[in-house]
Parts: C-alpha cells; sequence; structure tokens
C-alpha cells in the first residue's frame, strides 16, 4: 500500500479524504495555496477526531497519532515522493489541467494521479500528462463520513495496475470501490439523474406538485428523501451547473436537457435551503 | 356502505350526461337479520402478478374477490385466503372492479368494454391508467362516471399510497368512493393528473432506461450500478432490482407509451431493454 499520499485541495472533500487516509494510517502531505487554508483543514481534522475520542471510537493516543501523520504543504513539488496523489480542487478544467500538468513534471513515473471529479472527463485530464496510464478518477461521495461508495473511473488511457492499487486503497479505507468507463457523470449522477429531471417534468407539466411528487417518491417508491427536498438540500445552482456538465459533456444528449425551471430559481436567487427558498421555503420557524 | 339508487341524469359542465348516484360498495344483502353480513364483492381483471398481489391485499381486508386474466397463467397460483375466486363470470352484485393491464391495450379495452356492459351503474371502475389515460379509456365506454385511473405497477402494489387520477368525467362521489375503498385496504391516496406514466411509474422507468443505456455503453455492470445508486445516492433499490419486482415487460410498456405520448427523443427506448422485454422476462 502506498506509504506517502498526497492531497491537492483542503476543501470538504480534500480534508475528508485525508482524514479517512490518516485514520487507515496513512501518511499524508496535504496541500493547499496557502497556510490559512490548510491550518483550516487540519483544525477540522483535529474536531473531527476529537468528537470520535468522546464518542468512545478513538483513543486520544490514536488521534495524536493520525494528526501526527499530516504534514502540510504550500508548494506542489513538495509532494514529489507521493506514490499516490488525489486532486481534489474546484470542477474547472482549466485549473485540474494545470495542476496535473506540474504534478506529471514533479512526481514519479509510477506514482499514481487521482482527481475527485464528479463531471469531468478522466481521459481528457490525462491527455496532459507524459503518462495517462497512472491517470484515473476516485469520485467519493458526500458526506464522505458515511458515504460508502467511490467510484473508480478507467480514463481511456489508464491501465489495470493503477485501478487495481486504487482499488486496494479505496478498501482500505472502509469503502467500496466500483470500477466505471470514464463517460459523462459516470455512473451514480447519469443514471439518478433522472429522478430529478423527470420529477421537473412532472412539475412543469403540472401533473402533481413539488411536495406530492416527493411524498409520492417517498411514500411508494421507498425514497428516504424526496427529489425536490433533495435539489434544496445540494443546492438549486449546484444541481444546474451539474446537469448542464452532463449535458455538455455527453454532446446534448436529449435524455439528459436540464429543465428551464432551474434556470430560472437560479436567476431568482431560489438556491434552497441556503437561502432559505427553494422549491420550499425555509424560514426562520423552519416550515416547508 | 350501501348501494345507492341510480337518481335522473344531470348534465355536466362538459355537457356530457352523468349520473350523480350514490355509488357506494355493498356491505350487506338484504336478509335475515341473524345472518352474517355478506362481504363486499371485487372483480379484477389483468395482468400476473398485479391481478394476484390485489386479490391478497383485498381479501385481507375482508372483501370476496373474483379474479380472472388476459392469459392463461403457465401456472395457477396459490392463494392464501380461501375468498379468492378464479372465475371469468363477473358476479351479481360486485361492488367494485379493477382493470389491471399495462401491456396489451386491446385485452384492457375488451375488458372496459365488457365492464361498461356488464356491471350495474353504480359501481366503481378502477383502471391501471399508465399506459392508456383514464381519459382515453372513458371514450371507450358510457359509464364515463364510473371510472377513475390508478397506476398499478407490480412491486408498488404493497406500498401504503396509491395515485389515482379521475378523469373530467369523474364526479367527487365517485371520488368519495374510490378514497374509501383504498383506504378499506390500507392505502392513502394522491391525487394526481391523468397522464401516461403518471408520476412514480414515470420516473422509475426513466431511471431503469437510463441504467439500461449505460449497460449497453459497457459502463459498469448491473450488480454494479444497483450498488452505486443504492450507496452512492441512497436509492431503495438499484434499478435492475427494480426490473426483477416491477418485470421488464411492465417498464417497456411504460416507456413506449411515454415515448408514443409526449414524441420526445427523450423518452427513446433503450435498445437493449427492448430487445430483452420483447425475447423474455428479466
Amino acid at each position: 500500500m502506498f506509504k506517502q499520499l498526497g492531497i491537492v485541495g483542503t476543501g470538504a472533500l480534500g480534508t475528508g479524504i485525508a482524514q479517512l487516509a490518516v485514520l487507515s494510517k496513512i501518511d499524508v502531505q496535504l496541500y493547499d495555496v496557502n497556510d490559512t487554508l490548510l491550518r483550516r483543514s487540519t483544525v477540522r481534522i483535529n474536531a473531527n477526531l476529537r468528537k470520535m475520542v468522546n464518542l468512545g471510537t478513538l483513543t486520544t493516543e490514536e488521534l495524536q497519532a493520525a494528526m501526527e501523520r499530516i504534514r502540510t504543504r504550500t508548494s506542489l513539488p513538495d509532494l514529489g515522493n507521493c506514490e499516490f496523489i488525489i486532486e481534489s480542487v474546484i470542477e474547472d478544467i482549466r485549473v485540474k489541467k494545470d495542476i496535473f500538468k506540474h504534478l506529471d513534471a514533479s512526481t514519479k513515473s509510477t506514482a499514481i494521479l487521482a482527481s475527485t471529479t464528479s463531471s469531468l472527463s478522466i481521459t481528457s485530464i490525462g491527455a496532459y500528462t507524459r503518462n495517462p496510464e497512472r491517470i484515473a478518477g476516485v469520485h467519493f461521495f458526500h458526506p464522505i463520513e458515511t458515504s460508502a461508495l467511490v467510484e473508480v473511473v478507467k480514463g481511456y488511457n489508464t491501465n489495470n495496475e493503477t485501478i487495481e492499487k486504487i482499488i486496494a486503497f479505496v478498501t482500505l479505507l472502509g469503502k467500496i470501490p466500483i470500477v466505471v468507463k470514464d463517460t459523462p457523470g459516470f455512473i451514480a449522477n447519469r443514471v439518478s439523474q433522472p429522478l430529478f429531471g423527470e420529477a421537473l417534468r412532472l412539475l412543469g407539466e403540472n401533473v402533481a406538485n413539488a411536495e406530492q411528487i416527493d411524498r409520492i417518491v417517498k411514500k411508494i417508491g421507498g425514497f428516504p428523501a424526496g427529489p425536490f427536498e433533495l435539489m434544496d438540500q445540494m443546492g438549486i445552482d449546484a444541481m444546474l451547473a451539474e446537469a448542464q456538465s452532463l449535458f455538455e459533456q455527453s454532446f446534448y444528449e436529449p435524455r439528459l436537457r436540464p429543465h428551464t425551471i432551474l434556470r430560472q430559481m437560479v436567476d431568482s436567487g431560489w438556491l434552497g435551503k441556503k437561502t432559505g427558498k427553494g422549491f420550499f421555503s425555509y424560514e426562520e420557524n423552519n416550515s416547508k | 356502505m350501501k348501494t345507492g339508487k341510480k337518481k335522473t341524469p344531470r348534465v355536466s359542465k362538459n355537457n356530457t350526461k352523468i349520473s350523480k348516484v350514490n355509488i357506494k360498495v355493498t356491505e350487506t344483502t338484504p336478509s335475515r337479520a341473524k345472518s352474517k353480513p355478506t362481504p363486499p364483492r371485487i372483480f379484477i381483471v389483468g395482468e400476473s402478478p398485479m391481478v394476484e398481489q390485489y386479490a391478497e391485499l383485498c381479501t385481507a381486508h375482508g372483501y370476496d374477490v373474483f379474479i380472472s386474466w388476459n392469459e392463461k397463467l403457465a401456472r395457477k397460483p396459490e392463494f392464501k385466503s380461501d375468498r379468492i375466486k378464479i372465475t371469468n363470470v363477473i358476479p351479481s352484485n360486485t361492488s367494485l372492479v379493477m382493470e389491471l393491464t399495462n401491456i396489451n391495450t386491446l385485452a384492457k379495452k375488451k375488458n372496459m368494454e365488457r365492464f361498461d356492459k356488464e356491471l350495474a351503474e353504480t359501481a366503481p371502475m378502477l383502471s391501471s391508467s399508465i399506459t392508456v389515460t383514464a381519459t382515453e379509456q372513458s371514450s371507450w365506454i358510457s359509464g364515463k362516471h364510473r371510472l377513475v385511473g390508478i397506476a398499478a405497477l407490480p412491486a408498488l402494489i404493497q406500498k401504503p399510497c396509491v395515485e389515482i387520477a379521475p378523469t373530467i368525467y369523474s364526479p367527487k362521489e365517485t371520488l368519495e368512493v374510490v378514497k374509501r375503498f383504498f383506504q378499506s385496504i390500507g392505502k392513502e391516496i394522491e391525487i394526481v393528473q391523468d397522464r401516461i406514466g403518471m408520476v412514480l411509474p414515470r420516473i422509475l422507468c426513466r431511471i431503469i432506461n437510463e441504467a439500461a443505456f449505460a449497460i449497453t455503453e459497457d459502463i459498469a455492470s448491473p450488480q454494479d450500478i444497483d450498488t452505486a445508486l443504492k450507496l452512492g445516492v441512497n436509492f431503495p433499490f438499484g434499478p435492475f432490482e427494480w426490473v426483477e419486482q416491477i418485470g421488464l415487460k411492465q417498464v417497456y410498456a411504460v416507456l413506449s407509451a411515454l415515448q408514443a405520448d409526449l414524441q420526445e427523443e427523450r423518452y427513446r427506448v433503450s435498445p437493449l431493454l427492448k430487445q430483452m422485454a420483447l425475447t423474455r422476462e428479466y
């Protein structure tokens, strides 16, 4: 297994992966552009591990040992000795390609470079490196602490050795890996898209209202949450961005076309829970 | 609930004569005071396993059920209740009928026409309307006021709620009877517009269709797709597990009806799904 794991980006996902890795006794080189971001990340990890100590699922010694496995870096070449590097920055192909170019130049040719992208092409990212056979995707799901699934994405040039090593790593973290081909949305996001897409169509065609559709999907379908509740939770702007990305990357496959309702809601500032209003209203008294 | 009397027909807003009847399910027969009340009678016809599923549900809640299928079954099912009778004859005093056909539209039409002729004017007709709208089915019969569409699909019948779709001919009295019937068998109702697929069947079948396209493109295996949807996005079942429960032919029937109704490329049926539905059950 990898002795040194590099993580680029200290957002929720990068921090979550770092936490899982140190708990699995893997040394982590954590990178971001400045010390403030890095400190925020390590403080968050420490707080989360402290909660585990309070719950009795971790000892104080284990917490200490875990935190000692984290080294923070502000220079990408400092990750040069890592055998496996996971990139977890914003969903912008230009930013990711730039990072992979730098990593490609500063790491050993045997090091595996993976992206946590949920919507961009791994093959396309890999094309910017000398050895695309070592480039893959590791798509974690939110919330990373409790979500068991990881999609391991095989780009067109990714070799089997790379995939096997990533599967072993993901399994060590206590997650369940499934290998998927590099296509828009991979599996989970693409195949689940009709839950939201058809719900929006039903709403737009006045077959039923949002509350009713959610109720039907939950009571009859057995889903834990309705599609409109979920969209409000995830953020309607995030939903629109993901839907648009999927649509564009599939070269405008009609089945994946987003609904205009999403655009109108984003333009109106109705983004869901985070703005207090989405498909439902989240007033101070928390009523729908 | 008692049998109502037929009153003078009145003209609806749409200029269609309807009877403002007190449609209720017969609860007792006129008999000697000391004899036991006869349970209400329900006649169910259509496709397996929906016929059997609704039959078991109704008998568990005190109904006598008479059933028939559009096609002879390969094996006669065994029922827990002896109050389920297999017969092609619609008994007298049938309180309510259910037509549970999604695949064979011709058979459905024949069943509805037969109900229209043989049933008492007071008996409501509940007909699955996810592949043919209740409004279109109304055009087959004269007793339009009695018909209410329902979303009937295997795997959804045991759920505590059912989608119903009234037509423009359905007076509130009919809806009230339908609501009471479903309450009597432990179900709440959700009233939605009368559209192909209604709500949940449309959503589920589109998810299954997308999963079938993913298989065609070799993106992942069916087992991995099911795992991804359950673990990644908290689906209660994966799309192929839904197919096992619902049946490929049922899924194909809903998708084909959606494609024909909406005429959009979006509803194009996966060639793999079509092939499997036409050759064998999943």
